[in-house]
């Protein structure tokens, strides 16, 4: 149904690291990594705040070069990959255009992708993240937790091969969240595409993802690599034994490695 | 809203009005001897008897201002577009539009009247050059005011300069522009009001020379009355016209970000290539023209001359000492005055009530018009100079630093209201980090706008320095003295831009080092 559907290929990360210099002060923000991601699979990347995850997946995206290593997905670089609209990213800091409203914002994901107009997609992209009412709001006008919907919607809409979520639902309620967590990854899973997911939730990670990496404090390094393997989609019941034990280990990984090496050294 | 209370208002506000004019009678009746100040009968009257020459006058010069005011700020946004593009040749743009900009009116008139011969060339062109870089500055930071966020997102699709400018660049400067072309509407009035001193035939800026050569007190404040009311009317036009957009105002006023040098011989690599691509500009047009070498000059007759004639070296050095004597406190005064104001109304908002419409008002008025009032009311000393290239600098510096202070995030604002700091506390823990780009920014647009307002005072009211000796050179056919002093005007904005510049950097270092990055 889809051009894009089935491209996906693996990510694989060479001894990629990624060192800050301002001012004459280096920051060491990924220390060198290996590391395949499967294609069509979700990866959620937990670890303290500051230790690199955003970093990381801004290197994916190609949005920034590594120091070291080199990052390829299938046989393309991040920047050929991005040269044909492959990937889409929900930052952070949502990043809407403040003179555009909802709907533009949203439509934008799909023009920059440099595919053609679509109101019914749009519309429909809009009701998922529960913004219909506010098509014609301009995001001033929007929560905090609002804006971070229309941002996941906008890179929704243009149907990437490789989704980059940096903290997505951060802002938003518990009980908002539950249900985007239920109706949003089957747009992506369904067309095969592959998923990187930062998220301070660990509920969230187990729920979403099929393998989850911990990261430790700056430098980022993966501290443990959990695989998830509970059925995918509605089947994973959060309630459910299995659950609780991927989400205890998780806590256990994360607690290990909480603090940074200068501070545990005293 | 409820009609009575809107008609209150009117009321107290035609009251005042009512008073003020009062007042300004009393006052021109008192000072009568005194020659300075003409009461409003006295212009009334004028304006009726003289009406149909006041309204010609004023349609001639409204045309050149407007056509003036579109060349002006075409080349303003193009230049800007094509620094973005070409980021560069951004630099040398930057330096190259700012020199020609700092080129003093009151030379390049004379000069341009002897090129365009007669007609109206010479007020259509200083229209546009008194504007393009009050648009370029402006529209420049709206193009680049652009959060890596945005550019990022554009990025992450693909795409690249193109879709980055039609997507976000364009739209994110549209406010900008808007804030460029309201300041530029009164510049572009006077602009083509000193293009008219040059011996034009029509046009107010004919009338105001005659007024003030036979000294008709009356007329000299009906000019100038005429002059800032249309100035004033454009600058609320356009202003309404952006709102009627729904635009956001500006984040920034006028602080374009400071590129950071790579390494320390890109500064001076950069200026030595600016004066290079000068020279070889003023050269080349004068050849590519075949432009008479009698007034003429090219960068090597300026140079023989000051070396050879050390008469003319004296006579040049010492104008410009003068007028620099004037200029450099007035500059100072200018920017401390419009600082502490904008400082003064953040801690004391009730003031800013009353005085920022006034602000606004006067900041529109063309300081041409005006400054032979000032100097004659404050006397051909030193004061009435120092206190026009003051006025002339304290109402845009006031405005950008409100922005400035304006922008402080809401959120840090919040941080001090938890803990009910106070007024003071608040402006020097927050505001005042948020205060200092736009201040600069506003103190390099200030340094042409201080050359302009010094030479035209001295031109027009004072009869010293380098502003009348440019007249007095012009109007004898002395070329070569004509264009050593506009060489050496350009050349001390130019140094005086370096000298605010480098302050600028080492202070924002400091303060916000954010501006500094790319
Ligand atoms: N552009 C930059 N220049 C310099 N240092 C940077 C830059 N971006 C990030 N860093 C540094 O890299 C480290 C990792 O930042 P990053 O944004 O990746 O953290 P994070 O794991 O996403 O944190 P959070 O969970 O709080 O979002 C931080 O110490 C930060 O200071
Ligand atoms: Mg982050």
């Amino acid at each position: 149904m889809d051009r894009r559907e089935g491209l996906a290929r693996d990510i694989t990360l060479e001894g990629v690291a990624k060192i800050f210099g301002t001012q004459g002060r280096l920051v060491e923000a990924v220390a060198p990594t290996d590391l395949v991601l499967k294609a069509g699979t979700t990866t959620a990347l937990v670890g303290p705040s500051g230790c690199g995850k955003s970093t990381l997946l801004r290197l994916i995206a190609g949005l920034d070069l590594p120091t070291e290593g080199r990052i390829t997905i299938g046989a393309e670089t991040p920047a050929e990959m991005r040269g044909r609209a492959g990937l889409a990213v929900a930052f952070q800091d949502p990043a809407l255009l403040p003179w555009r409203t909802v709907a533009g914002n949203v439509a934008l994901g799909r023009s920059l992708a440099r595919m053609p107009r679509d109101a019914a997609a749009v519309a429909e992209l809009i009701r998922l993240v529960g913004l219909e009412g506010f098509e014609d709001r301009r995001p001033a006008e929007l929560s905090g937790g609002m804006r971070q919907r229309a941002a996941i919607a906008r890179a929704l809409a243009g149907l990437p091969e490789l989704l980059l979520l940096d903290e997505p639902f951060g802002a938003v309620d518990e009980l908002t969240r539950d249900r985007l967590n239920a109706e949003l990854p089957p747009l992506w899973e369904a067309r095969g595409a592959t998923a990187v997911l930062v998220t301070h939730s660990i509920s969230e990670a187990v729920r979403l993802s099929d393998r989850i990496l911990v990261m430790t404090p700056r430098p980022a390094r993966i501290a443990a690599d959990i695989t998830v393997t509970l059925p995918r989609g509605e089947a994973r019941d959060p309630a459910s034994e299995a659950f609780r034990k991927t989400c205890a280990q998780v806590l256990a990984a994360l607690r290990e490695h909480q603090l940074p090496d200068s501070i545990a050294a005293q | 809203m409820p009609a009575a209370p809107l008609f209150g208002r009117r009321l107290t506000r035609g009251l005042w009005v009512l008073l003020i004019l009062l007042c300004w009678e009393g006052l021109a009746r008192l000072s009568a001897s005194a020659f300075v100040i003409a009461a409003p009968s006295q212009i009334l009257h004028y304006s009726a008897t003289h009406a149909d020459l006041l309204w010609r006058a004023f349609l001639t010069t409204l045309w050149a201002a407007a056509r003036g005011f579109f060349w002006g700020n075409l080349a303003g946004v193009t230049l800007a577009l094509v620094a973005v593009l070409l980021p560069r040749s951004e630099r040398l743009l930057s330096t190259l539009a700012l020199l020609v900009f700092c080129l003093p009116l009151v030379a390049t008139g004379p000069i341009l009247r002897v090129l365009y011969g007669p007609g109206d060339g010479p007020q259509v062109t200083l229209a546009a050059l008194a504007v393009y870089y009050t648009t370029f500055l402006p529209v420049l930071v709206g193009l680049r005011a652009v959060p890596q966020g945005w550019r990022d997102l554009v990025r992450s699709y693909g795409r690249g300069g193109l879709t980055l400018l039609r997507e976000v660049r364009l739209p994110a400067a549209l406010p900008y522009a808007v804030a460029g072309l309201q300041i530029a509407a009164p510049a572009a009035f006077l602009g083509a009001m000193v293009g008219e001193f040059t011996g034009a035939e029509r046009g107010l800026g004919v009338l105001t020379v005659r007024a003030m050569r036979a000294l008709d007190l009356p007329a000299t404040w009906s000019i100038a009355v005429i002059a800032a009311g249309a100035s004033v009317a454009a600058f609320s036009t356009i202003g309404a016209l952006g709102r009627r957009l729904d635009l956001a105002p500006p984040e920034v006023l006028l602080a374009a970000p400071v590129a950071r040098a790579r390494n320390r011989w890109e500064g001076p690599a950069h200026a030595a290539l600016a004066t290079l691509a000068v020279l070889m500009l003023w050269q080349g047009t004068m050849d590519a023209f075949g432009l008479p070498p009698f007034f003429a000059k090219r960068p090597g007759d300026v140079w023989d001359y000051l070396v050879t004639d050390a008469a003319a070296r004296a006579r040049l050095w010492d104008a410009l000492a003068e007028t620099l004597s004037m200029a450099v406190p007035g500059y100072l005064c200018g920017l401390a005055a419009g600082a502490g104001l904008a400082m003064l109304l953040v801690l004391a908002p009730r003031l800013s009530a009353a005085t920022l419409p006034l602000a606004i008002a006067l900041r529109s008025v063309p300081i041409v018009a005006t400054a032979p009032l000032i100097v004659w009311a404050l006397g051909r000393g030193g004061a009435g100079t120092v206190t026009v290239v003051a006025m002339m600098i304290f109402f845009p510096t006031l405005v950008a630093c409100r922005h400035g202070l304006a922008r402080t995030p809401r959120a840090v604002l919040d941080v001090f209201a938890v803990y009910a700091a106070s007024p003071l506390r608040r402006l020097l823990g927050a505001q005042l980090a948020a205060m200092l780009p736009a201040f600069f920014a506003s103190a390099r647009m200030a340094i042409p706008a201080a050359i302009l307002a010094v030479t035209t005072a001295e031109w027009l009211a004072t009869g010293r320095g380098i502003g009348a000796l440019m007249a007095t050179v012009a109007s004898t056919s002395d070329y070569n003295m004509l264009w050593s002093a506009i060489t050496l005007i350009g050349l001390a904005a130019v140094l005086a831009h370096a000298l605010v510049f480098a302050l600028e950097r080492w202070v924002l270092a400091r303060t916000n080092p954010e501006q500094l990055i790319r």
